[in-house]
């Protein structure tokens, strides 16, 4: 990760900096400072000896907070579940010597897309306030997570991580034009899926009222009548995902709601870390 | 439609009970709060037809089980399946066909159809015609009787049997005369007829006039009962020309015997018949083969004693137990007196001369001229056959009132054109113009060979009508049957149509030389005079023939006897109905013996076509019921199988609809698609 100041994280840029990497071959225009005369003298050749760069990370979490996070399963909401994952991730990058931000909302009455906003920043006052904020995020409204990537992918003027959390209960098809904004400001995007098996497998046996999260009309229905066309629609649904996610290389995890969130990031961290990613693997 | 249990028809109404039960459903639903809607929205939006039709022909099938539960329970009855579609009618008319060939039976259990059929329409009528006006018409006497209890039907002596021949359209003209006169609502006309040709008269008229009457009656159905041709084997006698004669060797009776067969068997068969005469009984063997035995002149011998009396031939039980005997008569041979009323001295001598000719040795012909001031001098008792060469009389005129008579007592008359222009009609028949042409004599087409004057003779020759000429001719109007025909389609000779037990015959032409050929060519001219003689003559001899009847007897006029009858026990209402020998006693002392026998039409088997039966009923609302004689089926039977077969089905059907859609593997495993799960692995 890059960033003005050092930190844990290894940057892909190789520099001048404390643990070595590798040699090459001096080519003119390289900095002659950064020859190294030991290897010269040895071999009677030019070699530039490079280091791997400390950098910091600016982590940035959009959390979609539409109606539909609103959504219970016996124990937790899906904003509960939203709101744990973003807090042990902006916990763990503060600590780390890394810079966390939120931008979080739904589409609301006076046009506001971003219900709490909070630049990334470093340090621990800034981990309380944002621990403060996630924890009073409220589900409620329609999705604005479209417009919400694109105002954020204007906002964040450094290269960053950006940790989405959302259900993506809405018409995907300008998803992946949201995604590319992303990637093309060079963020590295992170989509965490948030879902609850009832909403794939629709297991319902008698007739019942659904009543519309984000205040459409409710709706009566003979689950036996509709479960296969329901399916079909899920299984539709969720091959979009996939293909979005693919198509704009997002670090996609779904997560379902009865699984507890720790293993859902620790499978996210795991496959952050280049080493265990490759032996996991 | 009838029900035994009709009470538990008042449970119909539960039917709904699978409406009210799914609309509860359908309020007791749960709510929930449900994020997912888009793949709800797109669900519904691709079930919403196929699921609602669903949903609908289910809800309708156990609706239809419920129903049809209630139905079966109520024990339904249907005639046939002709009371599926009608309801109870106010009025049911009986047509019973009582002809002789309705009795044709199955001799082992004797049954016959017509019994079939009053057995039947009682049943049918007492289970599912309660509350129904119920009124019998019979083809025997014609007269409707109304009828109180359905279940005595056959006790009714209006339903036995008879050796009558029947006439289909004056029988269905009997009940749409009772329709007109009473206000008989729905009605429903049960025809229970055999089908036979004979009967049916498929060619007369009235059939024209019957159509349009019934088809304008809305509430009028008609149900033709019919039974086919059973396989028992049957044979039928019949007398005629039935002469006594005196010879050396003493009295003898001579006639005509015809023994007709129908069988699938065509082989040699004896047969013994009984022969009774005044009492005396002998049997003869006879031989048949083929479909019928035809014994021209047999003899048997009466002694010397037997002048008169009266006979009876017996054949043994088979499958038509009607036609199994024939009656006679004998006595002297009548006087064949011909009279002839007319002006015109060349015709009446032309008829005289043909009319006196002897036909039978031993037979004494008369003719008598009566001009047209004469005509009270006119010896109606003695004349069988009255040509009538002057205007027709007044209708209420006394002489019209005689020739009436002299007809409807079974003598023959013969209306000869007047010259002048008469306006006058009688039997329907009147005169009209004067045709007539000055060289080349009218053409002749067509004359009827079949039956009547003009008939082959008895070896089927044909008579040499072609040989006659027609120069002068007068047209008449009327209802007849043409017996000789021009090629400008002008009816030269005709029979006129009369509900009289004699004949009525209209020439068109005179036996002059300026009208005709006839008395020139005299061959045909003999014949026409001596046939139409010989029908009037049974009417003055003092050993008549006649057909069955309800009119039988009732035309003689004056008291009479039975003397033997084919039935066993002959009450008042069956007297003419059945073969029988009948001894009437004149005032005058001048008693004479007639014999009744069933018309030889009834022997007559072909029965009417299908196309024939369909065209005869074109435009009214007609259904035919055909059943078999051992069938032993009712026309009124109890039908709740069918409804609990068909709520057996409606179940089934809702069990196949109801059944949740064929259970697949979700492209979901787990919450996972499988494309998804594939790609972790």
């Amino acid at each position: 990760m890059l960033g003005s100041v050092s930190g844990r994280h290894r940057s892909p840029v190789k520099g001048s900096a404390l643990e070595f990497a590798q040699y090459r071959k001096y080519v003119p225009g390289d900095d002659t400072r950064r020859l190294d005369w030991r290897t010269w003298g040895r071999t009677d050749r030019y070699y530039i000896k490079e280091f791997e760069a400390d950098t910091n990370l600016r982590q940035c979490f959009i959390v979609d907070t539409s109606g539909s996070m609103g959504y219970e399963t016996t124990d937790t909401t899906r904003l509960d579940y939203a709101r744990s994952i973003a807090g042990t991730l902006a916990y763990l990058t503060v600590h780390g010597g890394d810079a966390a931000g939120l931008y979080a909302g739904a589409k609301s009455e006076d046009g506001n897309i971003f219900q709490q906003e909070l630049p990334p920043k470093r340090g621990g006052i800034h981990l309380g306030v944002l621990l403060d904020q996630i924890a009073q995020l409220k589900s409620g409204g329609e999705t604005a997570l479209i417009p919400a990537i694109h105002a954020a992918a204007e906002k964040i003027p450094q290269r960053a991580m950006i940790v989405i959390i959302s259900d993506l209960l809405f018409d995907l098809d300008p998803l992946q034009e949201a995604f590319d904004h992303l990637r093309f400001r060079k963020h590295d995007v992170v989509l965490f899926h948030l879902l609850d098996r009832e909403e794939i497998d629709f297991s319902f046996d008698r007739p019942t009222r659904f009543l519309d999260l984000e205040g459409g009309p409710s709706l009566l229905a003979d689950p036996s009548l509709i479960q296969r066309k329901y399916r079909e629609a899920v299984s539709d649904y969720l091959a979009q995902v996939d293909r979005i996610v693919n198509h704009s290389v997002i670090d996609y995890h779904r997560a379902f709601l009865d699984e507890p969130y720790e293993q859902v990031l620790a499978r996210f961290l795991i496959g952050r870390n280049p080493k265990t990613a490759r032996s996991a693997r | 439609m009838s029900f035994l249990q009709p009470i538990l028809l008042i449970g119909l109404p539960l039917a709904l009970l699978p409406i009210i039960i799914h609309l509860i459903n359908q309020h007791r639903h749960r709510t929930v709060q449900w994020a997912a809607m888009m793949f709800l929205l797109d669900a519904k939006k691709l079930t919403k037809g196929i699921a609602r039709l669903r949903q609908i022909l289910i809800l309708s099938l156990r609706v239809l089980a419920v129903l049809l539960l209630f139905f079966a329970a109520s024990r339904p009855l249907a005639g046939g399946w002709l009371a599926l579609t009608g309801g109870k009618p106010d009025t049911v008319l009986i047509l019973l066909d009582r002809s002789a060939s309705m009795e044709q039976q199955i001799l082992e259990t004797g049954e016959s159809k017509r019994s079939a059929v009053v057995t039947k329409l009682a049943d049918l009528l007492e289970k599912t015609a309660g509350g129904s006006n119920l009124v019998l018409i019979d083809s025997a006497t014609l007269e409707p009787t109304p009828i109180t209890d359905a279940a005595a039907l056959s006790k009714l002596p209006q339903v036995a049997a008879t050796a009558t021949s029947a006439n289909v359209p004056n029988l269905l003209q009997r009940a749409v005369d009772y329709l007109e006169t009473d206000e008989s609502g729905r009605t429903d006309i049960w025809l229970a007829s055999d089908l036979r040709q004979s009967d049916w008269e498929t060619g007369s008229g009235k059939w024209q006039t019957l159509r349009s009457d019934l088809s304008t009656r809305e509430t009028v159905r008609l149900l033709l009962l019919n039974y086919s041709e059973t396989e028992s084997e049957n044979f039928s006698i019949s007398v005629s020309n039935v002469k006594r004669l005196r010879s050396p060797e003493g009295i003898q009776l001579v006639m005509d015997l015809r023994i007709r067969r129908q069988s699938a068997n065509e082989g040699e068969v004896e047969l013994p018949v009984e022969f009774t005469i005044n009492g005396t009984r002998t049997i003869q063997e006879m031989t048949i083969t083929g479909p019928e035995l035809v014994r021209l002149g047999h003899t048997i011998s009466l002694g010397q004693n037997n002048l008169n009396g009266w006979g009876r031939l017996d054949l043994p039980a088979d499958g038509n137990l009607a036609d199994n005997t024939a009656f006679l008569v004998f006595d002297d041979e009548a006087i064949r007196k011909t009279v002839i009323v007319s002006d015109d001295a060349i015709t009446a001598q032309a008829l005289v001369a043909a009319a006196k000719a002897p036909v039978e040795a031993g037979v004494t012909y008369e003719t008598e001229i009566v001009t047209l001031d004469q005509l009270t001098r006119i010896p109606w008792d003695e004349t069988a056959l009255l040509f009538w060469h002057a205007p027709i009389p007044a209708k209420d005129s006394p002489i019209s009132a005689l020739l009436r008579q002299h007809v409807e007592s079974g003598r023959t008359l013969v209306f000869l054109p007047p010259p002048d222009a008469d306006s006058e009609s009688l039997f329907g028949f009147q005169w009209k113009e004067w045709n007539e042409t000055a060289n080349e004599p009218f053409p002749i087409e067509w004359w009827r060979t079949g039956s009547g004057l003009l008939a082959n003779t008895q070896s089927g020759e044909p008579l040499p009508v072609g040989d006659l000429s027609f120069f002068r001719t007068r047209d008449f109007g009327g209802e007849f049957q043409p017996l000789l025909r021009s090629e400008s389609s002008a009816i030269f000779i005709a029979k006129i149509t009369s509900e009289t037990s004699g004949s009525v015959y209209a020439w068109g032409t005179l036996p002059r030389t300026d009208h005709s050929s006839l008395a020139t060519e005299g061959v045909v001219f003999f014949v026409m005079i001596h046939r139409a003689l010989e029908e009037g003559a049974n009417a003055v001899a003092t050993a008549q023939f006649r057909e069955t009847g309800s009119e039988a007897l009732v035309a003689s006029g004056d008291a009479y006897t039975l003397i033997d009858s084919a039935g066993d026990s002959v009450m008042l209402s069956e007297e003419g109905l059945l073969p029988s020998a009948v001894k009437v006693e004149k005032p005058s002392g001048k008693d004479y013996f007639i014999a009744i026998n069933r018309p030889p039409s009834e022997d007559d088997t072909r029965l009417v076509a299908p196309e024939a039966l369909v065209s005869l009923f074109e435009g009214i609302d007609f259904r035919q019921v055909s059943d078999e004689l051992d069938s032993g089926s009712s026309l009124a039977s109890e039908v709740w199988r069918f409804f609990l077969i068909a709520m057996a089905l409606a179940l089934l059907a809702e069990a196949i609809l109801s059944l949740p859609p064929r259970i697949e593997e979700p492209d979901v495993v787990h919450g996972f698609p499988k494309t998804q799960k594939s790609q972790d692995s």
